[in-house]
């Protein structure tokens, strides 16, 4: 991701550098201002005051990408917003972490068997890291996949480290008719 | 002269009135839920993971695998493979896809047996990956002494923890 990332092998040192570093980046993963659909509601209500994202340093909404940390795709990826998506997240600076908030930015959602307009997970472009299911997902249920995302960044390191192999699914079961 | 220091006062006087909105906020009590710690009570109907109910009778599912909630579901999120016959039918095989599901409750509203709820409370269900979204048969039922608004009496387990957590926060 940065600079300094998978240049060194592990050791006292790099371990204890990731001890800081994620101390630092865990506690103000700053989100974009970016809201697509109605799932963009309750994830205001998440930050306002009674729910309060600013509790785990993770409610100050940047207006530039070049500024934040957390894309959170709240709502429904149009084809058409799809780029636009993209370029956010490529404009962000690493490092940079995704969280797909409600059915639609998982995978769709409602729109998944019969719209022609809609991307059919936010993953298609960009790398998600937590999905928070829902429709849309309650204000807690957002703060529960913040905490994931602040699990998930405690256990990175800059070292170098073999990438784990990604179990592919035979199927996933979707009901769809055989 | 005397129009300037009325006006010196009068702007005295209303930052003194201001101070006090803010002194009055300052001790009332903030409305932010400690989310982690405190739970807030959800409203009655609020719709979240199923979960798949048990006759207190037998002590097995309630559900006979009849497929009327795949059918209606908008989003064809629920795969069911039964086995048995008449009476005897039992689903093998009941996987959600929280990918998918709009929890719109009309798989509760089709069920002819009342066997899957959303009236759960458990909106905890973010992952790191969409398989961690898929729910089978045992992770659908593993929680079915759940404590809704409705029967918390009925179900005995439900009354234990709900002690547990009364004794816990007694001793908080």
């Amino acid at each position: 991701m940065s600079i300094l990332e998978g240049r060194f092998e592990p050791g006292v040192v790099t371990t204890s550098i990731d001890l800081v570093f994620n101390w630092a980046r865990r506690n103000s993963p700053w989100p974009v201002t970016f809201g697509l659909a109605c799932c963009a509601i309750e994830m205001m209500a998440t930050g306002a005051a009674r729910f309060d994202m600013d509790r785990f340093g993770a409610g100050v909404f940047r207006p530039s990408p070049r500024q934040s940390d957390v894309m959170i795709v709240a709502g429904t990826v149009t084809e058409k917003m799809a780029p636009r998506i993209k370029t956010l997240y490529e404009q962000m600076a690493d490092p940079k972490w995704v969280i797909a908030m409600g059915a639609c930015a998982i995978s769709g959602g409602p729109f998944y068997w019969d719209a022609y307009h809609v991307v059919k997970g936010v993953d298609r472009i960009v790398p998600v890291d937590v999905y928070v299911p829902g429709c849309p997902p309650r204000p807690e249920a957002l703060l529960f996949g913040v905490l994931k995302l602040q699990e998930k960044i405690a256990q990175e390191s800059i070292a170098k480290r073999k990438l784990p192999a990604v179990t592919v699914p035979e199927s996933i079961p979707t009901g769809a008719p055989a | 002269m005397i129009a300037y220091i009325g006006d010196v006062w009068a702007g005295f006087l209303t930052v003194l009135h201001a101070m006090r909105v803010t002194l009055r906020h300052l001790f009332t009590p903030a409305v932010t839920v400690q989310y982690p710690t405190v739970r807030r009570t959800l409203p009655l109907r609020s719709l979240n993971r199923h979960v798949l109910t048990v006759d207190l009778a037998t002590g097995k599912l309630k559900c006979t695998a009849c497929d009327a909630c795949a059918k209606v579901c908008p989003t064809r999120c629920i795969t069911i493979i039964g086995a048995g016959k008449g009476k005897e039918r039992h689903p093998v095989e009941f996987v959600i896809d929280h990918n998918l599901c709009m929890y719109c409750n009309l798989c509760v509203e089709a069920c002819p047996f009342d066997a899957i709820t959303m009236w759960t409370g458990n909106f905890e269900i973010g992952a790191f990956n969409r398989m961690g979204l898929v729910f089978d048969q045992t992770a659908l039922s593993a929680d079915r002494f759940y404590p809704t608004p409705d029967t918390p009496a009925l179900v005995p387990a439900a009354a234990t923890r709900a002690e547990a957590a009364a004794a816990t926060a007694a001793d908080k």
